[in-house]
């Protein structure tokens, strides 16, 4: 599976997207926590997923990594999480 | 936008993946397990090892051999996984892939193909599975083109004359045959006894010979008419068994037949000629040596115990060990068997005790988090231990008796055929929530295959071996002469059989 699947969309000041649907675990968590290294203090990431094991992982593994993250939001298809950095 | 430098995760994903295991709060304390894939079984001392390097170091040092012959470890972290996956690419292994998380019917791949645990050993075996089963097994693993099927598929092959794979509850079964004095399969389709639609059912004969050199092709056509054909509607009807209830027997034939462009040959033989859970100390096919089937009832393993299976075998075999579908493990190619057994004895693995304690099956009930204590494996243990010290080994083996014990309606360790069958509940009293049973019986599989009926719901756990101790008890004041003990209660009604469950003094 090619890597450019897997960019970080500049949606907002200081605001980004990360799509990792279809994924199952550890990647959504992996791909956050990779994500967020690349971002920089301030910032917030919004990631969508689609399978429910992330939605209960990816937040614990990031409050864990000390982050600041919001209540998952149902979309169209699965949820958004917001992690701010 | 800015590209992720994700190489080193992306390289996994298709191969490996880790699954849910339940709210870590109510149970073991374990979020994800990871399910190492063992095609057939089939392993060397070398992989055995390397598994429990990774149990212990991951893993809490505990390995449970499944029911489809994998091995899966808990308390694995996702942070971790990128030192794992490639530690178990250099053994060899990938993982069973865990889509179940996902809301449609989407994500299915091929499971672990189930394999007779003596390929290649057994006296008498109709044909060597091996390398048809490794030819299959690489073809699918990893195959992007059967990553998205509506559910999950479940093949198995055996070529023992018997049903040692559970041939029935799989989606596809491949049971060895003969006919005319030519060796080759004949297919049983749609079975699986999860709760989802049409329900729990049993793989049917399709009354085909199919030749060995062809038996390739039609294992990928049949994956390939679940993965275009079975409902994408719902999950719940996104499994094959719902395929075949929806177009019959007749009609999925004529599809596999099309697709293979070829008419498949009619088989109207018999399919199984013998039962066998290949237990115990068993000649070899090659003269002089022996396989040692040791049982661990409920698969269990300690980091510690997969190596000592691992040296044992490089001892005295020649580091060639299976993990069988009721979730023991085989050291083939013995010579010296009294001084593996009396080894094996003195590490806590005697080859003692009644048939049970090969036959049996227990599911992770206590990692998934669908029971409360007692957990689906320690009841298990209890009433083998129970029953084995009630009654005389040799009237448990007459009965022909196998325990299958499920914590939950997905039923991965398949209660209806076994003679004994378990399926958890949770029963609310009051404030607490109480771990309960319900016990079906009558369940067979082997050379003739029945479905258990339920006789009494809600037992309450600690009840269960009493229950049993007092069904054989009936059993055995009441049998006719050989009467197993799958007869004797598909002869009886379910109230009769109630009655028989009944505890005395209660």
């Amino acid at each position: 599976m090619e890597s450019g699947r897997f960019r970080l969309q500049r949606i907002g000041e200081k605001r980004y997207l990360l799509d990792v649907r279809g994924q199952v675990c550890p990647y959504p968590e992996l791909l956050t926590m990779r994500a967020l290294k690349s971002l920089s203090s301030g910032d917030t990431l919004e990631i969508l997923v689609d399978n429910p094991p992330s939605v209960r992982d990816v937040p614990l593994a990031m409050k864990a990594g000390g982050y600041e993250v919001g209540e998952p939001m149902t979309v169209e298809g699965g949820w958004k999480l917001t992690v701010k950095v | 936008m800015s590209e992720l430098p994700v190489d080193d995760i992306t390289r996994f994903i298709g191969r490996y993946s880790i699954g849910r295991d339940a709210n870590p709060l109510t149970t073991m304390g374990s979020l994800h397990f990871l399910r190492v894939k063992v095609p057939g079984g089939f392993m060397t001392s070398d992989q055995l090892r390397g598994v429990a390097d990774i149990a212990e170091k991951y893993g809490r040092g505990l390995g449970e051999i499944t029911n489809r012959q994998d091995i899966q470890l808990h308390w694995i972290d996702a942070k971790d996984t990128l030192e794992i996956f490639p530690k178990m690419k250099k053994l060899g292994f990938t993982t069973d892939m865990c889509g179940q998380g996902f809301a449609g019917p989407r994500y299915g791949d091929v499971r672990n193909i189930v394999c007779c645990p003596a390929a290649g050993i057994e006296q008498g075996e109709i044909i060597d599975v091996r390398s048809l089963l490794k030819r299959l097994s690489d073809f699918f693993i990893g195959n992007p083109d059967f990553q998205d099927m509506p559910k999950k598929f479940k093949t198995s092959i055996s070529g023992c004359r018997s049903g040692c794979t559970r041939t029935v509850i799989n989606d596809l079964a491949l049971v060895a045959v003969e006919k005319e004095g030519k060796a080759g399969f004949t297919l049983l389709v749609g079975g699986g006894v999860g709760s989802t639609l049409p329900g729990p059912r049993l793989a049917r004969s399709l009354g085909v010979f199919v030749r060995p050199e062809e038996a390739f092709d039609v294992v990928l056509a049949t994956s390939e008419i679940h993965r275009d054909y079975s409902s994408r509607e719902s999950k719940a009807k996104a499994r094959f068994k719902w395929l075949l209830e929806t177009w019959g027997i007749e009609k999925f034939r004529k599809a596999l037949e099309e697709k293979l462009g070829r008419p498949l040959e009619d088989y109207d033989g018999p399919i199984f000629q013998k039962e066998d859970g290949h237990m115990g100390v068993r000649p070899q096919k090659q003269d002089g040596y022996y396989y040692v089937n040791v049982p661990t009832l409920g698969g269990r393993l300690s980091s510690m115990d997969m190596v000592l299976f691992a040296d044992l075998s490089d001892e005295f075999g020649d580091g060639d060990l299976r993990l069988t579908p009721r979730q023991n493990i085989i050291i083939a190619n013995v010579k010296e068997k009294n001084v593996l057994l009396k080894r094996l004895e003195e590490a806590g693995f005697p080859l003692k005790g009644s048939r049970m304690r090969w036959n049996s099956l227990g599911c992770a009930s206590d990692f998934c988090g669908k029971t409360v204590s007692p957990h689906c494996k320690e009841i298990l243990r209890e009433t083998v231990d129970y029953l084995e010290s009630h009654f005389d080994e040799r009237l448990l083996n007459e009965a022909r008796l196998r325990i299958h014990i499920n914590g939950c309606p997905n039923n991965c360790c398949a209660t209806e055929i076994a003679e004994i069958g378990l399926l958890g509940l949770l029963v609310r009293e009051g404030e607490k929530t109480k771990q309960s049973y319900n016990i079906s019986l009558g369940g067979e599989f082997g050379l003739k295959t029945a479905m258990g009926r339920l006789v009494e719901a809600r037992v309450p756990a600690e009840k269960v071996p009493r229950k049993i101790e007092a069904l054989l008890s009936n059993y055995l004041t009441k049998r006719k002469p050989s009467e197993r003990l799958c007869e004797f209660c598909n002869r009886h009604t379910v109230e009769e059989l109630k009655a028989y469950l009944n505890i005395k003094g209660e």
